[in-house]
C-alpha cells in the first residue's frame, strides 16, 4: 500500500474507532457559542421510567 | 507523490478501496454502538425532593389505582394523571401525583443533562410506560387526544 493511502486508512480507521473532536479557536473577546442538540435514547429513557414505575408499584402502602 | 500519481487509475482505484473500507466500519461501529450501549438514565443523587415523591407515590398508589379502575382519573398523554369525572377526593390526589411526578421528572432532566427538549422526552417516555402498564378498564389518552378504555 501506497503512503499516501496508508495514511488516508489510517486516519478514517483512526476517525472511527475514537470519534470526532471539534476544537474551536477563536477571539477570547468574543466568545463563541454553540448550540448542541442533545440526542435521547428514547429506548433507555423508557427502561428508566419502567424500572421507577415498578419501583413506585412495588413498595405502594398497602 | 506529484499530481499525475494521484489521477492514475490504479490509484484511483485503490483510494475507492479504503474510502469503502472505512465509510462500512464506521457503519459498522455507530450499529453496533447503538444496538450494545443504550442510553443509562438514572437518579445520580438521591435528593431529599426525590425521595420524597417517590414516598409520596408510594402512599397514594393503591388509591389512585382504584380511581382509575373506577374511571375518575385517567393517564394522559404527557405522563400525567387527568381527573375524568368530578370527585372531591380525586381533585386533591390528582394535583398532589402530577406535582411529584414533575419532581421526579425534573430531576432526570437536571441529572442526566437532557437539554432543553429533555422534560419533553421524559414525559413522553413516562407516558408510554403508563399506557403499557395500565389495566384492562383503565382510561387512556391517545396521541391524538382521544380518551378510551385500555381493553
Amino acid at each position: 500500500m501506497k503512503p499516501f493511502a496508508e495514511l488516508v486508512s489510517f486516519f478514517l480507521i483512526a476517525t472511527a474507532i475514537t470519534g470526532c473532536t471539534v476544537k474551536a479557536v477563536g477571539d477570547p473577546n468574543r466568545p463563541i457559542t454553540i448550540n448542541a442538540n442533545v440526542v435521547v435514547d428514547i429506548r433507555g429513557l423508557k427502561q428508566t421510567a419502567t424500572n421507577i414505575e415498578d419501583m413506585v408499584a412495588q413498595g405502594a402502602v398497602k | 507523490m506529484n499530481l499525475h500519481n494521484i489521477l492514475n487509475f490504479r490509484e484511483g482505484f485503490a483510494m475507492r478501496k479504503i474510502y469503502a473500507l472505512g465509510m462500512i466500519m464506521s457503519l459498522v461501529l455507530s450499529t453496533a454502538t447503538a444496538l450494545c450501549f443504550a442510553a443509562d438514565y438514572d437518579y445520580k443523587t438521591m435528593t431529599p425532593d426525590i425521595e420524597k415523591a417517590l414516598k409520596n407515590r408510594q402512599a397514594r398508589y393503591q388509591q389512585l389505582q382504584r380511581l382509575k379502575q373506577e374511571g375518575v382519573i385517567g393517564e394522559n398523554n404527557k405522563g400525567y394523571v387527568t381527573e375524568l369525572k368530578n370527585d372531591a377526593s380525586a381533585t386533591a390526589l390528582t394535583a398532589d401525583e402530577n406535582r411529584d411526578r414533575r419532581v421526579l421528572y425534573e430531576a432526570l432532566v437536571e441529572q442526566n443533562k437532557l437539554g432543553s427538549t429533555g422534560l419533553l422526552e421524559v414525559q413522553k417516555a413516562f407516558a408510554e410506560v403508563q399506557k403499557e402498564k395500565a389495566g384492562a378498564g383503565d382510561m387512556i389518552q391517545g396521541s391524538s387526544g382521544d380518551w378510551k378504555k385500555k381493553s
